[in-house]
């Protein structure tokens, strides 16, 4: 930022402000479209490729996998425990369920996931890219084919797999919280289900989560390869672009599903 | 982060990489592949089902996907819903095979929309051993809504309360008997009090005093009467019952009763030996009968003997010419 020189008026700041808006935004849309088309193009699955894509996908998900779980399975009892317990003393209970997973596996959990896969995963990976890029030691093509593809496969990856991962042991523990352990409630849990998922609420629920593994993979991953170079400073924009895409998101499938 | 290794250093080698990638993709997909089945599951994807249609006026509370239970157990769920032509709504409901049977040809179903909560659709079976529902069979649905009598009460509360308000304004009929009580509350205060107020004036009440005298005056009467009466009733019992060395009229009476049980016991006697007489009286007039019958056939033998006498002395007369005088004188 000391490189910048100082804005001699409003309108002249606010017109660089604008800009830098505009070409990081730009920035990400050329990320995501430059990811996608070397995903479909053959050279880049050679072996070394895939072998390095592995790689990522394994470091990224594996170490968070079981941690992310119990965390989920913890909140999901505690938060499921106090639903019953509060719609028990007002006389609700045939609707507690429903609360429960509409509140946990619709809204907070793919959430929860994102977040938690940018946390230890593609934020990192992004002001690794940053600081790479400051020691100049890949740039152009190579840095996206080489660097920036597995990372962007492996934080979609790991979004998804923790999104499903933790809505089904949200569910499981939704269930344990509410019938306790036995199998008596499956058929009434079973349907109670199937009438939450109607075909637009699944698909809104689909995109969602596949729009939150992008925010989350892309948007670091922009920022550390084209952002400014320094390690806190890579991820801040970055950062704050990501949970206003991550927002935008979830405003937009609470507007899909209950309005 | 400050440490973080630079991004061209090899990342640290994983054991047994190609498996766990493997492993891995197989699991997310076994995951996402589980979670579709099961919501196709929960959905009634894979369920077979008959189509059973509700006709209703009013769809307003269904939703496609909402139950349909017998005796609060979901059994079937809403499918589509239709307008017909006719400006009906026809309500497609999937009811499971295995649960079919609780449907019967006579069954009855309820549209109902609470206040809290939704609306639900609910079959009722009377009679389970009438022929089960065919398959796209439509059905009327009766329809209870305890919102839409929510109108009809605020229209009866309105008014009533109109009616209270009628009541209670100034110049209706409440506020008149209250003034009718208030006068009537005054008047019992006044000088003639309630006997005022039951008499109907002053003038009528200042008898009442006067009336209550004479009845006094009267009981005063009464009560001389009444001992005059005991007196004579004490003299009565005196004279009956005797007192002292008096023994009164009553062992008198006792003994003239006594007197009488015996003339009554001495006449029975007389009349018994009356009866025997009368006994010895029938024998005599018996023993009379039998000698008046004698007496006859005595007196046959004496006309007889008479009519021969007079044949006698006819023949004698014949014969005696002396004597004309022919009467004949009886024994």
């Amino acid at each position: 930022m000391n490189a910048l020189p100082v804005p001699t008026s409003l309108l002249e700041r606010f017109w660089r402000a604008a800009r830098r808006w505009a070409v990081a935004w730009w920035r990400i849309l050329d990320l995501g479209t430059v990811v996608l088309v070397l995903l479909l193009s053959p050279s880049s699955w050679h072996r070394a490729q895939r072998s390095r894509m592995a790689r990522q996908i394994v470091a990224d998900t594996l170490p968070i996998l079981l941690g992310f779980t119990v965390l989920v399975a913890l909140l999901s009892l505690v938060l499921t425990r106090i639903v019953v317990v509060t719609a028990q003393s007002y006389g609700l209970t045939r609707y507690a369920l429903e609360m429960v997973v509409r509140v946990l596996v619709l809204e907070l959990i793919p959430l929860t996931a994102a977040l938690f896969v940018a946390m230890r995963a593609t934020i990192p990976g992004g002001m690794q890219l940053a600081q790479a890029r400051q020691r100049g030691q890949r740039v152009g093509a190579d840095a996206v084919r080489l660097d920036a593809v597995p990372r962007v496969v492996a934080g979609v990856y790991a979004s998804v797999t923790l999104a499903a991962l933790s809505c089904a042991v949200a569910l499981v523990m939704a269930y344990i919280g509410v019938y306790g352990a036995n199998l008596a409630g499956l058929g009434g849990y079973t349907r109670v289900f199937g009438q939450i998922f109607t075909p637009q609420i699944t698909l809104v629920f689909a995109l969602k989560t596949l729009f939150f593994s992008l925010a989350v993979a892309l948007i670091p991953v922009a920022g550390g390869l084209h952002g400014p170079w320094g390690g806190a400073a890579a991820g801040t924009g970055a950062l704050a672009r990501m949970f206003a895409v991550l927002l935008l998101i979830e405003v937009v499938s609470l507007m899909g599903n209950y309005y | 982060m400050v440490h973080e290794p630079p991004t061209d250093a090899p990342l640290p080698p994983v054991a047994h990489l190609r498996l766990k990638a493997l492993a891995l993709l197989l699991f997310t997909a076994a995951l996402i592949v589980g979670s579709v089945l099961y919501l196709l599951y929960a959905r009634g994807a894979f369920e077979a089902t008959q189509r059973l249609v509700l006709v209703t006026d009013d769809s307003e509370g269904v939703s496609v996907g909402m139950d349909m239970t017998f005796s609060g157990f979901p059994i079937g769920r809403v499918r589509t819903i239709d307008l017909a032509d006719d400006g009906s709504v026809h309500i497609a409901v999937d009811v499971a095979r295995r649960e079919a049977h609780w449907l019967r040809e006579t069954s009855v179903f309820t549209l109902v929309r609470g206040l809290v909560g939704g609306t639900t659709i609910k079959a009722y079976s009377g009679v389970l051993s009438d022929p089960p529902l065919a398959d796209g069979a439509e059905r009327p649905v009766i329809r209870g809504d305890a919102g839409a009598e929510i109108p009809q009460i605020l229209a009866s509360a309105r008014q009533l309360l109109d009616n209270l308000n009628l009541i209670t304004a100034q110049g209706s009929e409440l506020a008149a008997a209250l003034t009718q009580v208030r006068t009537l509350a005054e008047r019992l205060n006044g000088p003639g009090g309630a006997m005022a107020v039951l008499m109907g004036g002053d003038a009528q009440a200042k008898q009442i005093p006067a009336l209550l005298e004479q009845a006094t005056r009267l009981l005063s009467e009464s009560r001389a009467l009444m001992a005059r009466l005991d007196a004579m009733g004490a003299k009565a019992d005196r004279q009956l019952f005797g007192q002292g060395a008096d023994a009164g009229l009553l062992p008198e009476v006792r003994a003239s009763v006594a007197q009488v049980s015996g003339l009554l016991q001495e006449a029975h006697q007389t009349l018994t030996r009356v009866d025997a007489v009368l006994a010895e009286a029938q024998a005599v007039g018996r023993n009379a009968r039998e000698a008046t019958t004698d007496l006859g056939a005595l007196r046959a033998d004496v006309e007889a003997s008479v009519r021969k006498v007079e044949g006698l002395l006819n023949d004698i007369n014949r014969k005696w010419p002396f004597a004309r005088d022919t009467e004949l004188k009886l024994p």
